[in-house]
Order: structure tokens, then sequence, then C-alpha cells
């Protein structure tokens, strides 16, 4: 790779680097995009030389769903390789938030060590910035509907895809699986070489509602045609490199973490080449803590209990189908982030079976479903604080763990209420 | 003397849910047959695809709301089963229609490349584009009770001002009408038309039940809630009432 090494962008660097010192001293701890935004303004090529200037060159991890789980294990495994990897840790504003990360790192050159850049991207913002990266690698993880996103049709979003995708210079990887990126696949620039991954028809099999994604590729992915997920169980899944099978311990339980993981694997391979340890990368997605409120399991008040986020009807069907049987306490906390509360009636909730609180803004509403899904409600808590209080007060169950079940605005209020700090910080 | 059971599950058909359920809105099948089993009779929600899947008697119909991308084969999908919504709205069957389920029975949509789409006709009206896609709560003030629900639309309703399902208190509706009062929705016997969301029939049971005693009344069957629903019901109506409060509006 050709280093980029002018100083072309060296006012730029020092005016954001000023504007973030007084952002800070007006706001202790905030001000965080506002360099940025300035810097964006007076040298809109930084971003994009710099994001384009690693050794290793850039790679983006997009998709409906999935992509902040998977750009995790991806860079743990990267690490575990033994590579410094640069990565941002939120999608929103994603040209701003970066070039105020950027800017802390960056030497007046418009270097940055590390051998790597990282970046789950959001498809919309991804898209309008496209045009101007040059990823190596381009990781697709699904494409889903979710009619309160912004995106309202499927079409859409993989058309979103595609744009990203056009712009990879070596490799996409895509989960064969889901027909919209199967069918983006094989449209591709004859130049670009495609990775593919996928679940063998026994793991598809034992998912009689399929994976989420908006339309399901009719064939599965030919063994010996890219990796494959060859077995999910509760936490267990088992992976067939080329050179074998391996068994990973994922960091919560669920097929849609699994195939994060097959992504994550797929997408290390493409970017390492021929450095690319099975064994090392396996072990290195076995050790990740488990991101917070998606399946983690946490200790709260000397209780143990399961946090299971919900973002989309997708993932909350294959939430509720993932729970374990049987799992007698669950609390559930439904806030204003779901604005239309049909939302989630095409997720069937019966096997819930009895929950204990319903929470949050949307309380009644969510009570509502689960009542017409038979499922037993014992109270209704609108209070967020109130509900995490009686639910942590209860006596540990005799069967499953204690499981609160929220959307993100759900687990926002919990993660304040309970002072808890997000538990899986990327070390730096 | 009066029978009291049909001698077969009550049976609710939702039409094409893979096509016409991105709100959820094939839910008030579910709401329908729920409240039939609470009554104290056996219910079933049958989902119809294609023709073949239609069973032979059907009690109550739904329909819900896609995507812009899906209108084609969703209109292509109902248009094979126009005879039959025929005979069943000549017939007093309930039929809900949500969104641009609503719109495919109309007489067409404008489409905001300025095509259009045709429908099926079986509604008098039309679909047009609007400036900004409609999304918030939406407030109506109906025979059926107040009714609450989630507007989210990118087009208006034209024709429906000479029975409309009901007066809008908060929100848009069918559009922004130059004069008069502002309405929401559209009935034609007893088929339902409406822009709401939550699904209507869970979060508003009183059109839900009115829907079920068209159901009933056409065998000869007394409807009565069932004692779950009242409960049920209960909550519905404290769900309505935070949605009221939030937009100022009084609670009931």
């Amino acid at each position: 790779m050709p280093f980029v090494s002018s100083f072309r962008h060296a006012p730029a660097i020092l005016i954001g680097r000023v504007v973030r010192v007084l952002a800070r001293w007006r706001k202790p701890g905030g001000g965080s995009a506002i360099p940025g935004v300035i810097v964006n303004r007076i040298a809109p090529g930084f971003l994009a030389s710099t994001l384009n200037g690693f050794p290793l060159g850039l790679v983006i991890v997009t998709g409906s769903s999935g992509k902040s789980t998977t750009t995790k294990m991806l860079v743990a495994v990267l690490r575990a390789h033994g590579l410094t990897v640069f990565t941002n840790q939120s999608t929103a504003n994603i040209s701003q938030g970066l070039t105020s990360a950027l800017l802390e790192r960056v030497t007046l050159s418009g270097q940055i060590a590390g051998d790597v850049a990282v970046l789950e991207m959001d498809e919309g913002h991804g898209a309008l910035i496209a045009a101007s990266l040059t990823p190596r690698v381009v990781a697709l993880t699904n494409v889903m509907v979710d009619q309160i996103d912004r995106f309202h049709d499927s079409e859409m979003v993989a058309a979103l895809l595609a744009k990203i995708s056009a712009r990879a210079t070596e490799t996409v990887v895509l989960n064969a699986d889901d027909r919209y990126l199967a069918d983006l696949g094989s449209h591709l620039d004859a130049t670009v070489q495609v990775a593919r991954y996928g679940v063998t028809a026994a793991v598809l099999g034992q998912y009689p509602r399929g994976l989420g994604y908006a339309d399901t590729a009719v064939n599965r992915l030919p063994a010996g045609t890219g990796l494959q997920l060859t077995r999910v169980v509760g936490r267990d899944a088992d992976v067939l490199f080329p050179t074998g099978g391996r068994h990973i311990r994922l960091p919560a339980r669920g097929i849609h973490y699994a195939v994060d993981a097959l992504t994550a694997l797929s997408t290390a391979q493409a970017t390492l080449g021929e450095r690319f340890d099975p064994a090392l990368a396996c072990a290195a997605l076995s050790a990740m803590p488990a991101v917070f409120g998606r399946g983690e399991v946490v200790t709260v008040r000397g209780k143990t209990v399961e946090f299971v986020l919900v973002q989309n009807p997708s993932s909350f069907q294959l939430n509720v189908d993932s729970l374990e049987a049987g799992t007698e306490q669950i609390l559930m906390i439904i806030g204003s982030d779901v604005r239309d509360p049909s939302y989630f009636w095409p997720v069937d909730t019966s096997g819930l079976g009895h929950v204990l609180i319903a929470s949050g803004l949307k309380a009644h509403d969510i009570a509502l479903q689960l009542a017409y899904d038979d499922v037993v409600v014992d109270r209704i808590e609108p209070d967020v604080p109130t509900a995490l209080d009686a639910f942590l007060a209860l006596p540990d169950p005799v069967f499953g763990v204690k499981t609160i079940i929220f959307s993100a605005d759900g687990m926002r209020r919990t993660r304040a209420h309970l002072g808890l700090v997000s538990n899986a910080e990327d070390p730096e | 003397m009066t029978a009291t059971s049909l001698g077969r599950p009550f049976t609710v058909v939702s039409l094409l849910p893979r096509l016409l359920d991105t709100n959820g809105d094939a839910g008030n099948a579910r709401v329908l047959a729920q409240r039939m089993r609470w009554s104290g009779h056996d219910a079933r929600v049958v989902d119809v695809h294609l023709r073949s899947d239609l069973p032979e008697q059907i009690d109550a119909v739904s329909i819900g709301s896609g995507t812009d991308a899906a209108l084609l084969p969703a209109r292509d999908g109902l248009r094979a089963l126009v005879e039959e919504l025929r005979v069943w709205s000549n017939s007093g069957v309930p039929i809900l229609a949500v969104g641009t389920g609503w719109e495919l029975l109309s007489w067409g949509i404008d489409l905001a490349d300025g095509s259009v789409l045709e429908g099926l006709g079986l509604v008098a009206g039309h679909a047009v584009p609007r400036s900004i896609r409609a999304t918030d709560d939406i407030i109506v003030a109906s025979k059926y009770g107040r009714l609450i629900g989630f507007e989210n639309h990118a087009r208006d309703y034209v024709g429906a001002e000479a029975s409309p399902l009901g007066r809008v208190v908060y929100g848009t509706g069918n559009g922004d009408a130059a004069t008069g009062p502002r309405i929401e929705g559209l009935t034609m016997g007893e088929v339902f038309c409406t822009h709401l969301h939550g699904p209507v029939l869970a979060r508003n049971p009183g059109l839900a039940d009115h829907l079920l005693l068209a159901a009933f009344n056409r065998h000869g069957l007394a409807y009565s809630r069932g004692f779950l629903a009242a409960s049920v019901d209960a909550i519905a109506q404290s769900a309505r009432n935070n949605a009221a409060v939030r937009l100022g509006q009084s609670a009931e």
C-alpha cells in the first residue's frame, strides 16, 4: 500500500485539535462531534484519505442487523492476530464522529499508528460517504425489513448496500443465505472477489421461521465454497473451514450470534489472507465478553440477570425463540423508541408463556400484544426503576435466569438505573 | 330457537400476510379470532396467499399494509380474490383493510412518479401522493368510540368523504381537506378501511366487537364479550389514554 504522507491536511488537523480542547473546556466530556464538523468543513478530504491510508486498508461492516456484534468480533479476531486496529464506537453521524475520533490519534502528516481500520457503517450513512472511500473489504450481514427504520423497503436497503459494495477494491464478504445479498454478489464487478458464507440446511431446518432475512435464498451454500455454520446449540457453534471443523463458544445464545461470528470469521479471512489462523480466530471469539444488552449475563445486586435487546421484529422473534424454555422470570421493557405499537405484532410471543412485569412507556401496548398471544402478564408497571427494583428483589428463579427483554430505550433506562456502564469497551 | 354455536370453528382469513404485514396489521386477524375464543367459540386464522388457500367458509377478513415495493404483487394477489371479496362484502362478511391494503381495494393508487396502479375497485375513491409522509399518533372520533392508533402513510385518500370511519381529532387521516372537518378512513356496509395501525382492533376493541357482532349476526348467533376480553380491554384503554394524554387530550 502506498503511504499517504502529505501535510496537506495539517492546518485542518491543528484547528480540529484546538476546537476539541475548546469544546471540552465549555462542556467537560462532551462536544465530541464538533471538531469533526469543523474539520470536515475546512478539509473535506481528511476523513477519506486517512481511512484509506492504513497499511492493510479499510474494512467496512454493513447490513440491516448484526453490524455492531460482527464488528466487535472481527476486531477481536484481528487483534488476536497481532494487528493494531482502528475502529469506531457508534454509527450515528458517522463522518463527524469518525473525523473527531481520528483527530485524537492522527499525526500532522495524516498518519495513524495502526495496521487496519474496521468500521461499522449504517447502510444510509455508509452509502452517503462511500463514494470517497476505497475499502479493501466490505462485509454484508443481511437485509431485514424494519418499518420504524427510515428505510421502508428491502429493495432500497439492498440498493444502498450495493452502492457501498461497489467501492470494494478486493473482496466483498456476504451472507449467501440472504437472497438480496446473494443476488448482489452475482452482479458485482468481476475484478472483485466474493467471499460467501452460510449455514447448512440442517442448521436452517432448526428455525422453521427462518433467520429473519427479508428473503431467504432458495439454496444453501455448497460445501467447500465458503465458511459454513454446521451446528448451533445454545452458546456452542461449529464452523467448517477449508482446513476442517472448529468449535466456538459464543458470547451469547442464539443463531444470530452464530451467524455474526461466521461473518466476522469470513471477513477476517478476507482481510488477513494467508495469515488467517482458524484456531487463533475461534479462540479469540470464544474469549469475548458479551456485548452489553445483547444476551449478556451480568450480576446485579447479587442476582444473575440476562439482558436481551430487541431492535426489530426479526431480532425479537429470534430472541424469543432462543430463550431457554420455561424461563420463569421475565421483565419486558418497551420504551418511547417504539413509536408504532403494532411494530412488534409480526412477532409470535406465545413462546414466552408468562411475563412477570411489562414496563416502559409502551408497557400497556406490549402487555396487550402478550395478552392476545396468550402470555400471562402479572403486572404492568410503566415506571422502569420501580419495575427493575421489584424484579430484582424477587428471589432467584428455580428455572432459568432472570431475563430482561428491552428495546433500546429500555436498555438505556435500565443501564442508568442500575449504574451499569458498557462492560465491553474495546481495549485501546 | 336461537343457535348457540356454529358447529364449526369461526374462520378469520388474513389475506397475503407475507406481503401485507409490514406494520403488524395482520395481527388484526389474531385479535378477532382470540376475541371469538374469549367469547366461548372455537376460532382459527387462515393465512391466504393463493386462491387455493381459501377455506370453504369465511366469517371475517383482515387485510394488512405492506411496502410500496410490494404494491404490484399484492394488487395481483388480491385481484385473484376479487370475486370472493365482492361476494363477502355484499353478504355482510366483515372486512378490515389497513393502509396499502385499503388503497388496493380502491379505484387506484396515484404513484409519486405520475403513474397509476389500478386497484380492485371495491370501494370508492383513490389514493394520491402526499408531500410529506404522515407518521404520528392519530385520534379519531367515531361511532365505535374514540379510536387511537398510529398512522404512517405517504399518500392521502380522496373520495371517502361520503362515508368516512370518523372525524380526525389529532393527526392527518385521509388528508388535509381544504374545507370542512378532516376525516379518517372509509366504511361501506361491513367493510372498514383505515390508516390506523396499532393494530387498530387490539387498541380499539369497540371497533373489533362491531366486526364480531356482524360476523355473529350473519349466523343468528349472539356475541358477548368474554370475561378475559374485559380485562384485556382495560389494558387497551390504558394504552389509548396514555397516548391521548401525551397528545393533550383527556383520558376516558
